[in-house]
Formats: structure tokens, C-alpha cells, sequence
């Protein structure tokens, strides 16, 4: 039998792994779960990188009809992965700080960090002084929700300010109160 | 009464003659014997260098000519890989030596970065295929025969690697060092034939194996050599055992 890569209908291309059938099941010995648990590391990341998603949930495993139908279940060999196996991964994923659990204190929902806040934090900068709004005040949902789509489009907040946390530290950013809420100034000319 | 060279001091002298005579005869029939080997190598010497030079690219490109090559070196007793330094300018001639390692190097890479997905397992098959891949179009065609020289001559490293026969003239590769029991390896040949998939009941049916000896055979197989993985949602047994090894990946 060949196992080869397969084009979902939203044009993402999942590795030939996903094909084979024991890849859903949770491995009992430990070498093989860890190649089963990067894998499945991996397809998360890029497809939620292709999608644009920022949050996944073990739930998401439970039933069909969601964002991540096309990586949690392969109907081609019948296939699906169980919700305790995703949450299995979900935990190895936040312990390698390739997510993490929000809202805190659950293990239901991750936000996953197909950037680190880092990255996040220099795409955020690098928008900022390319579109020329630096020194001005902007509030949080002048960055996420710009009436031009650009690269932080729909960032989820809590990413958000770890990126600004960032910035604040190397002196590139501050937050300030403002009357809507919080906004953040980013300052130029290093 | 007469002898053959008479008596006296005279005879004894003409003996003596006679004998020296021989010995300068000798030495020069084997002076001419040893001339004549020399005039003989060195005349083989250049064959074989024609041989070399004219049929280099063929024997590094095509597989049958390779193959009938290396039989060649085997019935006359020549090493074509013996190394420059034993002495070896045939292997520097022809090249094969490097070829041939470097062959080796090809499959330890192949070997090494499908380990952790095939338990260090692989089907002959499937490796002159990865291997044929890394090497490129202008790598030449390679076949199982090369393979299984390259092999042999990463004996020495002591890294264990392996042929090992599964029945049904099918060969699987084995890179870690691991010694295969029978069960194991009957649990190969059927996973060959099934495309990957095997299941405890398969080996109860087929084999007339008990239910134990099935089951510890494969949990042997999935937990302590991790030569197979386990899926808990086959549709017909429930849980069924696939040997990646068995099977081909594209990537």
C-alpha cells in the first residue's frame, strides 16, 4: 500500500501520514508517540497558519462541522482523532510553548502559536512604521480590525499584548489608558 | 671398460663444467619465464586500464553491466573495491570504490531518517526507491545487487545494518541492531502481503497461531521494538497492527 500527500478542497496539502490509519490512534510505545505527537504538531501549525485560525479546541475532535474538520478526521480510511489524543497533543504543544491554554486554568482551548510573540511582536512593528502610524495612539482594535486586511488581522487579543509586552521591553512600544480602553504607542527613530 | 666421462681429474672437471652449464641454462629459462609474466601483466595491466577507461561511465550507470562486471571480478579473483591503500589502482581507475561508498553513505541517510517512523525496519524495495530518489536522474540507476554490496561494506562501522529475507523472495533492510525472532518475522511477511496491515486474528487464521502467541508476538513487535503502530479504529478486528515498514511513502 502507498501512502501519498492529499489536496483538501482548501488547497492545503496534508503530508502522507495523515493517511496512514494508525497515525489517529495514540501510540502506547513512548519513541513512536513522540514522532506521532510532532507530527500532528506540525499539520496544527501549518494549517492554522494556512487558515488563519488562532484557536483550537478539544472539542473540535468531538464532532464534525468546524474549522479544523479537514486535519482532525480523514474521511478517505475512515478515520478521526479522538478528543483524548488532540488533548494529549494540546498539552505537549503548551509545554513546548507552541501554545498556550486560554482562557488560563482549562485545558479545553489553546491558542496556538503558529508565530511566537516575538514574531508577533516584529510583524507588529514592522506594520506599524511601514503604514506610518508611529508615535500616534492606537487602540487594540485599530491594529486587529483594520478596515484594510493586513497581516495582524483578527489576532486575538492575548496574543496581542504578549506581543506589546515585547516591544515594551525593548522600549518600542507603551501602553496607555485611554477612554476606549487601552491603546499603545510605538515609538520610532532607534 | 669405457664410463661416460671417463675417469680421472679430467672427468671430475667436465662435471663440474657441465653442471654450471645447467645452472646458467636454468636462470636463463626462468629469467625468460619471469619476462615473459611481467610482458603478460603489464600487457593485462593495460587491457584492463582500456577496459576501465572505455567502459567507466557504464559500469558506474548501468545497472546489468555493473552486475556482470562485478561477477566477472569475482570468478577471476580481483577486489574491485580494494581501496588505494591496498594497493589498489584498479579501484582508483574504475572509481567503483567511491561509488560504492558513497552508495553507503545514501543508504545510512535513507536508513537513518525513516527510522523513527519504521523502527529502524525498511523494505528493500522502498529503499532503492528513497535511495534512487536522493541520488537524482544523474545518480545512474542502482538495484537491489548494488544495495546489498554497499551493505556489505558498512559491515566494518559495526552499525548492525542487514539483509535479512522474509520469505516470498521479498528483503527488508534492518539499520538497528536487533535480532528478529521467527514469529517476527512471519508477522512481516504477512504485513508484505496485506499492504501493511495486520491483525491478530490474520495470525490465528492463517498461521493456526494461538491467541497468545499472536498477541505477544505483536505486542512485542509495537512496545518493545516499535517496528509497528497500532490503530484502535479498524473497521473489522477493532484494533488492527500496521507495519510502516512494509509499506511506500510518498512524500
Amino acid at each position: 500500500m502507498a501512502l501519498s500527500p492529499h489536496t483538501t478542497q482548501s488547497g492545503f496539502t496534508l503530508p502522507s501520514i495523515h493517511s496512514f490509519p494508525p497515525f489517529f490512534t495514540k501510540q502506547v510505545n513512548l519513541a513512536t508517540q513522540a514522532t506521532v505527537t510532532e507530527h500532528w504538531t506540525k499539520l496544527i501549525l501549518s494549517y492554522a497558519r494556512h487558515k488563519r485560525l488562532f484557536t483550537i479546541r478539544v472539542e473540535d475532535a468531538q464532532k464534525a462541522g468546524n474549522d479544523w474538520d479537514e486535519i482532525l478526521r480523514n474521511e478517505r480510511i475512515n478515520r478521526s482523532l479522538p478528543p483524548s489524543h488532540l488533548s494529549y497533543i494540546l498539552n505537549d504543544m503548551v509545554s513546548k510553548n507552541l501554545a498556550m491554554y486560554d482562557p488560563p486554568k482549562q485545558t479545553g482551548s489553546v491558542l496556538l502559536y503558529w508565530r511566537s510573540p516575538e514574531e508577533w511582536a516584529e510583524t507588529l512593528y514592522d506594520w506599524v512604521s511601514s503604514s506610518g502610524q508611529l508615535n500616534t495612539i492606537m487602540t487594540f482594535l485599530d491594529i486587529t480590525d483594520p478596515p484594510v486586511q493586513t497581516p495582524l488581522s483578527g489576532l486575538p487579543l492575548t496574543i496581542l499584548r504578549r506581543a506589546i509586552g515585547v516591544l515594551q521591553k525593548t522600549n518600542r512600544a507603551q501602553m496607555i489608558a485611554i477612554t476606549e480602553g487601552e491603546g499603545v504607542r510605538f515609538f520610532g527613530g532607534r | 671398460m669405457h664410463r661416460l666421462g671417463g675417469v680421472g681429474l679430467a672427468a671430475f672437471e667436465r662435471q663440474q663444467q657441465s653442471q654450471r652449464s645447467f645452472a646458467e641454462l636454468s636462470s636463463e629459462i626462468s629469467q625468460g619465464q619471469v619476462d615473459h609474466l611481467h610482458a603478460q601483466l603489464a600487457q593485462f595491466r593495460s587491457a584492463l586500464l582500456h577496459f576501465a577507461s572505455t567502459h567507466r561511465d557504464s559500469i558506474r550507470k548501468d545497472p546489468n553491466f555493473r552486475h556482470a562486471f562485478q561477477q566477472m571480478c569475482a570468478t577471476i579473483g580481483v577486489d574491485p573495491l580494494a581501496g588505494p591503500r591496498k594497493g589498489g589502482w584498479w579501484a582508483e581507475m574504475l572509481g567503483l570504490g567511491d561509488w560504492q561508498y558513497e552508495l553507503g553513505v545514501q543508504i545510512v541517510d535513507v536508513c537513518v531518517s525513516t527510522r523513527e517512523r519504521n523502527g529502524g525496519l525498511i523494505e528493500m524495495k522502498e529503499l532503492v526507491r528513497l535511495v534512487s530518489k536522493l541520488r537524482g536522474v544523474s545518480g545512474g540507476a542502482i538495484t537491489e545487487d548494488d544495495v546489498m554490496r554497499s551493505i556489505k561494506t558498512l559491515k566494518p562501522l559495526g552499525a548492525g545494518y542487514e539483509v535479512i529475507d522474509v520469505g516470498a523472495g521479498k528483503k527488508m533492510v534492518r539499520s538497528v541492531v536487533k535480532e528478529l525472532d521467527e514469529d517476527q518475522a512471519v508477522v512481516l511477511a504477512i504485513a508484505q502481503e496485506e499492504g501493511g496491515r495486520v491483525s491478530e486474528e490474520m495470525l490465528i487464521a492463517r498461521r493456526g497461531w494461538t491467541p497468545q502467541r499472536a498477541s505477544a508476538a505483536l505486542e512485542n513487535m509495537l512496545v518493545r521494538d516499535g517496528l509497528c503502530w497500532i490503530d484502535e479504529q479498524d473497521e473489522k478486528n477493532g484494533v488492527a497492527y500496521w507495519i510502516p515498514s512494509a509499506m511506500r511513502w510518498d512524500e
